[in-house]
C-alpha cells in the first residue's frame, strides 16, 4: 500500500489570505456550497485556523494527527482513534462533550459544536482526493503529500517543528 | 537465540492496567499477557458511569475494548478473578479461585475505592450507594426507577456528574457540601459564581456548610438524611461522593510498600523487583507543586499505565507525573478545565482574573511573575491544551505573558 499522506505547511509561503478557513468551512458544511454554507445554522466551523504571530508571521494551524496522540489516550469515552490512513477521528456519537481533548491538545486545535456538545477537529476531507484546505491554498503553504516526500523537499524549515507532530 | 516468553500479569483492567497492556503488546508480541479484573463485566470507560445512571447510555456504549486506542489484540483479560495475595518472592499471584500465576514482570492497576466516611450512621441502608463500578450504575439506575428525591452528599466532580445523572431522570436532588462551596478542590468559593448559576439553572438544590450525621431508614430502605444542623431532609436514595482511597489491602503481606498508594521511582517501580504500579493506585509526582500525590484522573492512569507498560517490556521510560489538578469537564451549559495550581488564597502567587458575565478565567503564575503555574477557565475553554502545555514543560513565558493573561495564545507562539 501506498504511504499516507499528511498535510505540511510551508509557513514561508503563507501570506494570511485565510482562503484555507473558508474552503473548510465549506467542505464541513450541509450544502457544500459557499453561498448556501453562509445562511446555515448552526454555521459550519472551520478545523483550520490561520493565526497571527510576531514579528510579522503567518501561521496556519491544524491538527497535527500525533503519532502519539494525547487526546486520544486521554480521551475517557473511547470516542478518539487513529484510523490507517493514521488520520486521529473524533466519533461524534461517541463523544461527550467532557472538553479532556481540549485541555490535553498542545497545538490548540479541538472545537467545540456547543449546540451538539461534540468536539471536532480536522478528519482530513475524507470524500475528498486533496483535502479542500491545501486544493484551495493559492500559494502552496499548505501541500498534501507523504513524509518522504516532503522532507525531500525540505530542507530547513521553521515548519518542521509543526510536522514532527510528536504532541506532549 | 532462542529469548524466554515473558509473562506479564497485570491487576486491574482498566484505565492503567488496559493502556500498560496495549503498550506492552505493542514492544513484545512474544510475551503472555494477562490481566485480571475482580469485576463481573469486561473493561469500560469508568467515567461514563453516569451516562448509565441517567439511562442515556447502554453498557454496550461504553465498552473499552475496540475503542480509541485500546486494540486488545492477544491480550487476555480475565474477569471475575479477584487476587488475593501478591507473593513477591515467589513472583506469584493467587486469584481468588484458588489458582497461582506466576509472573516475571506484575503491575498493580488495582485503582481506587470511594471513601466512606465513618462519622455517618446508618450507610448500611438500602438505597445509599457510591459510584464506582458499572455494577454501582446499574443499582442506582434501578432504584432511581421508584425514588423521588436523591441527597448526595459531597460535592466533588464525580458526585455533581452523578446528581446531574439523576437530574436528567427528572429525580429531585439536594446536593449536601460540607464546604462553603462546590468543587472545592478544583477552584476557589470565588471562582464559582458562573457553576453555581448553572447549577441553579438546572434545578440542583445545594445545602452548602453542612454534613450528613445519619440516614434514615425502614423496610423499604432509605426515607431521609439529617443533618448536622437537626434539620431532617426526606430521600429515598443517598449517594456518598467523599472522596477515594487506594486499592491496596490486597498487598498487606507483600512487601511492597504502600504510602497512601503504592510508591513507585520516575520509572513506576516499585519498590519490589519486577513489580510496577500505575493509576489511581500509586503514588504520583506533581512536577509543579513538588508533592508525592495519588490522582483519581483517567488521563493520569492511561498515561502512567502506558509507561509503566514499556517500562515493563524492557523499553526504560520516565513518567514525569501529572498535576494532582487535571480536570475538563461540563457541568450543566457550562465548560471548565482546573490544571495545576488554582488554590491561591493566601499565597504569593501572582493572580490574574478576567470575569464577564459568561466567562471567567483564572491565571496563577510564580509570585515572581516568570512562570505560569496554574489556569482555570469557565465558560470559554478553548485551547486549554497550550496553558497545560507551558505549565507542564514550565516554558519561559516573558515574550508571551500579555497573549497567556489575555486569552490571544495560539500555538504560533510556540514558534521560534
Ligand atoms: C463517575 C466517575 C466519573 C469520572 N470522571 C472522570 C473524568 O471526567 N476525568 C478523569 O480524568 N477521571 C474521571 N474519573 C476517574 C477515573 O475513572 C479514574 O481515575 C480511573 O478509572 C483510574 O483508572 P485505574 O486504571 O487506575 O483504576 P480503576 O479504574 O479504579 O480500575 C481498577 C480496577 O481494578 C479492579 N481491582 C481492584 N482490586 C483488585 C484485585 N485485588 N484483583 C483484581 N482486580 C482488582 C477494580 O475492580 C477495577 O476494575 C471518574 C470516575 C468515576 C467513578
Amino acid at each position: 500500500m501506498s504511504q499516507p499522506k499528511e498535510i505540511f505547511v510551508r509557513l514561508d509561503r503563507c501570506v494570511g489570505c485565510h482562503t484555507c478557513k473558508i474552503a473548510c468551512s465549506v467542505e464541513h458544511s450541509r450544502s457544500k456550497n459557499l453561498f448556501q454554507a453562509i445562511s446555515e445554522q448552526p454555521a459550519p466551523k472551520n478545523r483550520v485556523y490561520v493565526e497571527w504571530a510576531p514579528p510579522d508571521r503567518k501561521v496556519p494551524i491544524l491538527c497535527r494527527h500525533c503519532e502519539d496522540a494525547p487526546c486520544m489516550h486521554a480521551c475517557i469515552s473511547g470516542a478518539i482513534s487513529r484510523t490507517e490512513e493514521g488520520v486521529v477521528i473524533t466519533n461524534s456519537d461517541k463523544c461527550i462533550g467532557c472538553w479532556t481533548c481540549v485541555m490535553v491538545c498542545p497545538y490548540g486545535v479541538i472545537g467545540r459544536h456547543m449546540e451538539t456538545r461534540k468536539a471536532y477537529r480536522c478528519d482530513r476531507c475524507p470524500d475528498l482526493q486533496v483535502p479542500a484546505c491545501v486544493d484551495a491554498c493559492p500559494t502552496q503553504a499548505l501541500v498534501y503529500r507523504t513524509v518522504a516526500a516532503f522532507s525531500g523537499d525540505v530542507r530547513q524549515d521553521a515548519a518542521r517543528e509543526m510536522i514532527s507532530g510528536k504532541g506532549s | 537465540m532462542a529469548v524466554k516468553q515473558m509473562q506479564y500479569i497485570i491487576i486491574g483492567a482498566s484505565a492503567a492496567g488496559m493502556a500498560a497492556a496495549e503498550a506492552i503488546r505493542r514492544l513484545d508480541s512474544e510475551g503472555s499477557v494477562t490481566v485480571l479484573s475482580d469485576e463481573q463485566d469486561m473493561p469500560y470507560f469508568r467515567p461514563m458511569l453516569p451516562f448509565i445512571v441517567s439511562g442515556k447510555k447502554k453498557f454496550p456504549e461504553m465498552m473499552l475494548i475496540g475503542q480509541g486506542p485500546y486494540r486488545g489484540a492477544n491480550i487476555d483479560v480475565r474477569i471475575n478473578s479477584r487476587v488475593e495475595a501478591v507473593n513477591t518472592a515467589d513472583q506469584k499471584v493467587s486469584i481468588k479461585s484458588g489458582e497461582e500465576l506466576p509472573y516475571d514482570k506484575l503491575l498493580i492497576a488495582t485503582g481506587s475505592v470511594p471513601n466512606i466516611p465513618s462519622d455517618i450512621a446508618g450507610v448500611e441502608a438500602e438505597g445509599v450507594f457510591v459510584l464506582r463500578t458499572i455494577a454501582d450504575a446499574c443499582a442506582m439506575a434501578h432504584r432511581a426507577e421508584t425514588a423521588r428525591h436523591a441527597v448526595m452528599l459531597g460535592g466533588g466532580l464525580l458526585n455533581l456528574k452523578a446528581a446531574f445523572a439523576l437530574l436528567e431522570r427528572g429525580m429531585d436532588v439536594t446536593l449536601i457540601v460540607k464546604s462553603p462551596e462546590v468543587l472545592s478542590k478544583l477552584m476557589e468559593p470565588d471562582d464559582t459564581v458562573l457553576i453555581r448559576n448553572a447549577l441553579n439553572k438546572a434545578g440542583l438544590k445545594l445545602v452548602t456548610g453542612s454534613s450528613v450525621t445519619r440516614i434514615l431508614s425502614d423496610s423499604s430502605g432509605v426515607i431521609g438524611v439529617l443533618l448536622d444542623s437537626g434539620r431532617e431532609i426526606p430521600c429515598q436514595m443517598v449517594c456518598i461522593g467523599k472522596g477515594i482511597r487506594a486499592n491496596v489491602e490486597f498487598l498487606d503481606k507483600s512487601g511492597i510498600l504502600v504510602n497512601q498508594g503504592v510508591v513507585v521511582d520516575k520509572f513506576t517501580r516499585s519498590n519490589i523487583q519486577n513489580v510496577f504500579a500505575a493509576g489511581d493506585v500509586a503514588v504520583t509526582l506533581d512536577p509543579i507543586a513538588g508533592e508525592r500525590i495519588v490522582t483519581g484522573l483517567w488521563t493520569n492512569a492511561a498515561e502512567m499505565g502506558s509507561c509503566a507498560g514499556r517500562n515493563m517490556a524492557g523499553q526504560p521510560g520516565i513518567y514525569s507525573g501529572t498535576f494532582g489538578i487535571l480536570n475538563a469537564a461540563q457541568v450543566a451549559d457550562e465548560p471548565f478545565v482546573s490544571m495545576g495550581i488554582v488554590h491561591t488564597k493566601g499565597t504569593a502567587y501572582e493572580i490574574h482574573i478576567t470575569a464577564t458575565p459568561e466567562t471567567y478565567r483564572k491565571l496563577v503564575f510564580t509570585p515572581d511573575g516568570t512562570r505560569l503555574v496554574g489556569a482555570l477557565f469557565i465558560g470559554d475553554i478553548s485551547k486549554a491544551g497550550l496553558y497545560r502545555y507551558i505549565i507542564r514543560e514550565m516554558m519561559p513565558i516573558k515574550d508571551i505573558k500579555s497573549e497567556i493573561v489575555n486569552h490571544r495564545l495560539h500555538y504560533g507562539h510556540f514558534l521560534r
